[in-house]
C-alpha cells in the first residue's frame, strides 16, 4: 500500500531483499552511467546488492522531488549519476542538474534530513571500475548510516505540540 | 504623515487613472483593521485605497494568476497600475525577469514600507477578537479593543520577513508616494537569523521541530495559491493525477513532500515577500523553508532574487565551470 | 430530572480523564504552544487543558467527516493455476468507536443539521457520516465568546442554541455547570462531578437566559436564495465582489458545513484502498472533466458556487435550511479577508438592476 512507502518495493527480478534490509534507489542516466553499471555488471565486478536502479534519459530529468519523495518515506540512500560534464549526451543536462543537486543537498539539513544520504555522481559507459568504486563507497556509507526512520508517519494529535521557532 | 501619503496617493492614482485599466491597491476590509486588494476602475473607488503598515498583501500575483487580469493583452491595451512595498517590487521584478510581464504594462505605485504588522503577533497581547479601531501613530500601534487602549510599539509586531528586510524602498517604480525607508538589515547575517538559528540545532532536533509544524498543515495549498511565482497554480504538480506523486493522505510525509517540492521551485525564485507564511491559516513559518534556499542561492551564487530585470535565476542556467555551487 | 452536574475548576482534568475511560474524548486545544495560536480538536490526554476561551480555528468537521477516511481496501489475488484471471477481496474498512467532543460551539453542531440532511437524510444515506454521527455525542459550550466576526444569530442559530447537542455546559466563575440533555448522555456524567447547588443553578440559569437573549451578527438573509439567482449571471457584481479570492480553499477547509469530497482509488501492486478525502469547489480540479473543459474556469464562478450553494441552493432544496452556521471562520482565515457576510448582504442590494 502506498502508505508502507518504498519499503513494500521488491526488488524486480522477484528475490528478497537482502538481509540487512537497507534499499538504495539509483537514478541513472540512460547515455553514460546506465551503460556504465551495465560494464560493471559484464565484467563480474563484485558490487553491493542494496541498489535499485531507476533509468533516467539524463540527469537534467533528475527532479529534486525523486529524491525528496525517497528519503521522506524512508529510502536509506539515493545516487544519482550521469555522464560526466562536458560529456552530456544532451549537452548541457548535466549542467542544469549540477546546480539543482547542489542546491538540494545543502537544503536537505536544514528540514532535518541526513545529507550523507544523497550522494550524486558522474560516471561514463566505459568506467565499470569507476561504478564499482563508487556504489561500494556510497553503500558502506549508507550501512554506516543504518536505516533511514523518514519523516514520521503518525501525526501528533496524541504526541506534543510545537513550541514553535524559539 | 500617513494621511499626507494617502492624500499623495489619491492623488497620483487620480491622475493616472484615464490612462490605466485600473489601479489594484489596498483598501479596508470589513473588520476595522485588516486590509483586503481593491481593484479600482473608477475613480468614485479611489477613496478605498490605503497605504501604511497595515497594508501585508503582496498584490503582484494577480497580475498573473487566472483569471489573470490581463495575460495577453490587446494591442492598445491599458497598463495596470499597482502598488507596491519594497518587497512586493521584487515580486515584479522577478515575473518580469521569467517574462509574465513586461514592464511597460505596469505602471508602478512605489511605496517605501516601513514594515508591516503581523496581526498573529499583535494577537498574542491584545484579544483581537471584538476590536473597535487600530491606527497608527508614528511608529506606535493603537489598538482599541472597546474597552481599554492599547499602545503597541510597531517593531514589536511586524511580520517575521520585515526584521531581515533589506530593501524597504521598492526597486522599480513609476512614481514614490512618501519618503524612502531605512532598512532594517544590511547584511547576509542579519537577514537570515532565523534560518540560522534554526541551523544551529542538532538535525534531529530541526527534523522534530518541521514534523510538529508541518503536522497541523492542512494541505489547503494557501501558501502556493498566495505566492506569486507560484505561476502553475491549476497545473501544480502537486495535484496531477497522472502521474500522482502525492497520495491523498495528511500525513507528514505528504506534507514533507508537498513543502519540498513548493521551495524547490522557488529556489533562486522566491523573493522573501512573506506571502506564503501570511496566508498560512495554521501558522506554521512556510517562508522560512524558502529562505534556508534564499541563503544557500545567496552565500554560493551570489544571487538574490527579484533584484534585477536583465538577471537569469540560476537554477535557470548553469555556468560549466561550476563545481560545487 | 435531567442529570446535571458541577465541575469546579480545578477538577476539570481529573473529570476529563475519568469522562475518557468511558468513551473516546476529544476538546478543542492549541495546536501550537502559543495562547492565541490556531487550535483544533484533539484527543484528550492527562494534563491537556482545553480551549475554552475563544472558538477555535478549525471545527468539529473532522469527527464526522475526516480530511481522508478509507472507504474499503481491496487486494487482487492471482489465480493460483496461473491462468490470467484474478479475484479481487475487498474489505470494509470502517473502524467507528463512541466518542464526545467536550467543548464544541452551538455553531459547530449547527453545521451538522446541514450535513444531516445531505448524508443522513436521503436520498442517497452515507453508511459511513451515519455510524460516525450515531456515535459521536457533543457538550456543548453556551457561548460567551462571540467576536466580530461570528454571525450566527443569522442563519437560525444563536449562542445558546442547543438543537442537535448532547450535554450543555456553562461556565460558571467557579466551574462548569454540565446537563445531560438526552438520557444516553446522562448515563455518561453518572459519579462525576458534584451536585449543583442552588446558587449555581440559578447562575448558570441566568447566562443561558443571557445567552439566548444575544442576537450574534446583523446579516439579513432573508430572500436570499432568490436574491443569488438574479445576481447568478451578472458578471460585474462577481468581479466586484470576489477579484481578490486566491482559489486558495482555506474557506473551505476551515468551514464546519462544507462537506465536498473527493474519492480517489490509491493503489500499489496488486493492494490499493479506496479513499474519502476533502475536496473543495475552490479547486479547479473539483469541475475539471475529462475532456479538460471546466465549467467553473476561474475563481468568480467557484466562489459565486460557494455562496450560492449555501445561501441558495441549500434552502432551496430543503426547505429554508442555510448552508452556513455563521460562525465566520471562513472570514477570519481568508488571506484577503473576504467577508462572505458582504457578499451575502450585497446580494440583495439593487438586484436587478444591471
Ligand atoms: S515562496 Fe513565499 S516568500 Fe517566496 S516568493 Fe513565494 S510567497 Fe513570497
Ligand atoms: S497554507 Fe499552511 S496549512 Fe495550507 S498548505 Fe500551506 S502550510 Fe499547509
Ligand atoms: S479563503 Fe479567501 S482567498 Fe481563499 S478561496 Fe476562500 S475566499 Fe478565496
Ligand atoms: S461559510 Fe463561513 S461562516 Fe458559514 S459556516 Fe462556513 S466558515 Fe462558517
Amino acid at each position: 500500500m502506498t502508505d508502507e512507502g518504498p519499503r513494500s518495493i521488491a526488488p524486480a527480478d522477484g528475490t528478497a531483499a537482502d538481509t540487512q534490509g537497507i534499499k538504495i534507489v539509483g537514478f541513472l542516466c540512460n547515455w553514460c552511467s546506465y551503460g556504465g553499471a551495465d560494464t560493471a555488471g559484464v565484467c563480474r565486478f563484485k558490487q553491493p546488492t542494496d541498489l535499485r536502479v531507476v533509468r533516467i534519459p539524463c540527469t537534467g530529468r533528475m527532479d529534486p522531488l525523486f529524491i525528496a519523495k525517497s528519503l521522506i518515506y524512508g529510502v536509506d540512500g539515493v545516487l544519482v549519476s550521469g555522464c560526466h560534464p562536458r560529456d552530456c549526451h544532451y549537452a548541457v543536462g548535466n549542467f542544469y542538474a549540477r546546480r539543482r543537486m547542489e542546491a538540494f543537498k545543502a537544503f536537505l539539513p536544514f528540514m532535518g534530513i541526513d545529507t550523507r544520504r544523497f550522494k550524486y555522481t558522474w560516471v561514463s559507459a566505459s568506467e565499470g571500475q569507476q561504478w564499482q568504486k563508487v556504489v561500494t563507497e556510497f553503500s558502506e556509507q549508507i550501512h554506516e548510516l543504518g536505516p533511514n526512520p523518514g519523516v514520521r508517519r503518525q501525526t501528533g494529535e496524541n504526541s506534543k505540540v510545537s513550541t514553535g521557532l524559539r | 504623515m500617513l494621511e499626507t501619503d494617502r492624500n499623495q496617493l489619491h492623488k497620483l492614482v487620480e491622475e493616472a487613472l484615464p490612462e490605466l485599466d485600473m489601479v489594484i491597491g489596498w483598501g479596508q476590509s470589513t473588520d476595522s483593521f485588516q486590509t483586503t486588494p481593491v481593484f479600482v476602475r473608477d475613480a468614485k473607488q479611489i477613496s478605498q485605497l490605503t497605504l501604511g503598515p497595515f497594508c501585508s498583501q503582496n498584490l503582484t500575483g494577480y497580475l498573473v494568476k487566472p483569471p489573470a487580469l490581463d495575460a495577453a493583452p490587446k494591442e492598445g491595451a491599458k497598463p495596470i497600475g499597482i502598488c507596491v512595498k519594497g518587497c512586493d517590487s521584487r515580486s515584479l521584478v522577478a515575473l518580469i525577469q521569467e517574462k509574465f510581464l513586461t514592464r511597460e504594462r505596469v505602471r508602478i505605485f512605489g511605496i517605501p514600507c516601513r514594515g508591516t504588522v503581523d496581526w498573529n503577533k499583535v494577537g498574542k497581547l491584545v484579544d483581537l477578537s471584538n476590536v473597535k479601531s487600530a491606527t497608527v501613530e508614528e511608529d506606535v500601534l493603537v489598538v482599541d479593543d472597546s474597552q481599554t487602549t492599547h499602545r503597541i510599539k510597531l517593531e514589536e509586531v511586524l511580520a517575521r520577513k520585515c526584521y531581515g528586510c533589506r530593501y524597504p524602498n521598492p526597486l522599480i517604480q513609476d512614481v514614490t508616494i512618501g519618503e524612502p525607508a531605512t532598512p532594517r538589515s544590511t547584511s547576509i547575517e542579519s537577514s537570515y537569523r532565523d534560518v540560522d538559528r534554526l541551523d544551529a540545532k542538532p538535525l534531529e532536533e530541526r527534523l522534530d521541530f518541521w514534523q510538529s509544524e508541518l503536522d497541523r498543515c492542512i494541505r489547503c495549498y494557501a501558501c502556493r495559491n498566495a505566492c506569486p511565482l507560484c505561476v502553475c497554480q491549476d497545473k501544480c504538480i502537486i495535484e496531477s493525477r497522472e502521474p500522482r506523486w502525492l497520495t491523498q493522505r495528511v500525513g507528514i510525509p505528504e506534507k514533507f513532500l508537498f513543502h519540498f517540492i513548493h521551495a524547490m521551485h522557488l529556489a533562486g525564485r522566491c523573493t522573501g515577500c512573506g506571502e506564503c507564511e501570511r496566508a498560512c491559516p495554521m501558522d506554521i513559518p512556510v517562508t522560512l523553508i524558502k529562505e534556508k534556499l534564499n541563503k544557500i542561492m545567496e552565500e554560493r551564487l551570489g544571487y538574490s532574487a527579484g533584484l534585477d530585470v536583465e538577471a537569469v535565476p540560476p537554477l535557470l542556467t548553469f555556468n560549466p565551470g561550476d563545481t560545487e555551487i | 430530572m435531567a442529570v446535571k452536574i458541577f465541575i469546579a475548576t480545578d477538577q476539570l482534568d481529573s473529570v476529563l480523564e475519568k469522562l475518557a475511560t468511558k468513551i473516546d474524548l476529544w476538546i478543542p486545544a492549541l495546536l501550537k504552544e502559543d495562547k492565541s495560536g490556531p487550535t483544533g480538536f484533539i484527543p484528550y490526554e492527562p494534563g491537556k487543558s482545553p480551549v475554552f476561551e475563544r472558538q477555535t480555528t478549525l471545527p468539529t468537521k473532522k469527527l464526522l467527516l475526516p480530511q481522508v477516511e478509507t472507504l474499503l481496501r481491496f487486494e487482487y489475488k492471482k489465480d493460483p493455476e496461473g491462468g490470467s484471471t484474478s479475484s479481487i477481496v475487498v474489505d470494509d474498512a470502517r473502524q467507528v468507536r463512541p466518542t464526545l467532543v467536550f467543548g464544541a460551539r452551538s455553531c459547530d453542531v449547527r453545521a451538522l443539521i446541514t450535513m444531516d440532511r445531505v448524508f443522513s437524510q436521503g436520498p442517497y444515506v452515507d453508511p459511513y457520516y451515519v455510524e460516525r454521527r450515531k456515535n459521536t455525542f457533543f457538550a456543548t459550550l453556551v457561548c460567551e465568546q462571540n467576536d466580530s466576526k461570528c454571525f450566527c444569530s443569522s442563519v437560525g442559530g444563536g449562542p445558546a442554541d442547543m438543537e442537535g447537542s448532547h450535554l450543555k455546559i456553562v461556565k460558571l466563575d467557579e466551574g462548569y455547570v454540565v446537563e445531560a440533555l438526552t438520557k444516553e448522555a446522562g448515563s455518561l456524567l453518572e459519579g462525576l462531578g458534584e451536585a449543583v447547588d442552588k446558587a449555581k443553578d440559578t447562575k448558570a440559569g441566568k447566562i443561558v437566559k443571557e445567552a439566548s437573549k444575544r442576537i450574534v451578527g446583523d446579516l439579513d438573509t432573508k430572500g436570499c436564495a432568490e436574491a443569488f439567482r438574479n445576481r447568478f449571471a451578472q458578471n460585474d457584481f462577481w468581479v466586484q465582489m470576489v477579484s481578490q479570492c486566491l482559489s486558495c480553499g482555506v474557506c473551505t477547509y476551515v468551514c464546519p458545513t462544507c462537506y465536498c469530497f473527493t474519492i480517489t482509488d490509491e493503489t500499489q501492486n496488486l493492494k490499493g484502498e479506496r479513499m474519502r478525502s476533502w475536496d473543495s469547489c475552490m479547486f479547479s480540479q473539483y469541475t475539471l472533466e475529462a475532456s479538460g473543459h471546466n465549467p467553473r474556469p476561474t475563481k468568480l464562478e467557484r466562489y459565486r458556487n460557494r455562496v450560492g450553494h449555501k445561501f441558495s441552493y441549500i434552502p432551496e432544496k430543503y426547505e429554508g435550511i442555510l448552508g452556513c452556521c455563521g460562525c465566520g471562520r471562513c472570514i477570519r482565515s481568508c488571506p484577503v479577508t473576504i467577508d462572505i457576510r458582504q457578499v451575502v448582504g450585497n446580494l440583495k442590494e439593487n438586484s436587478n438592476e444591471q
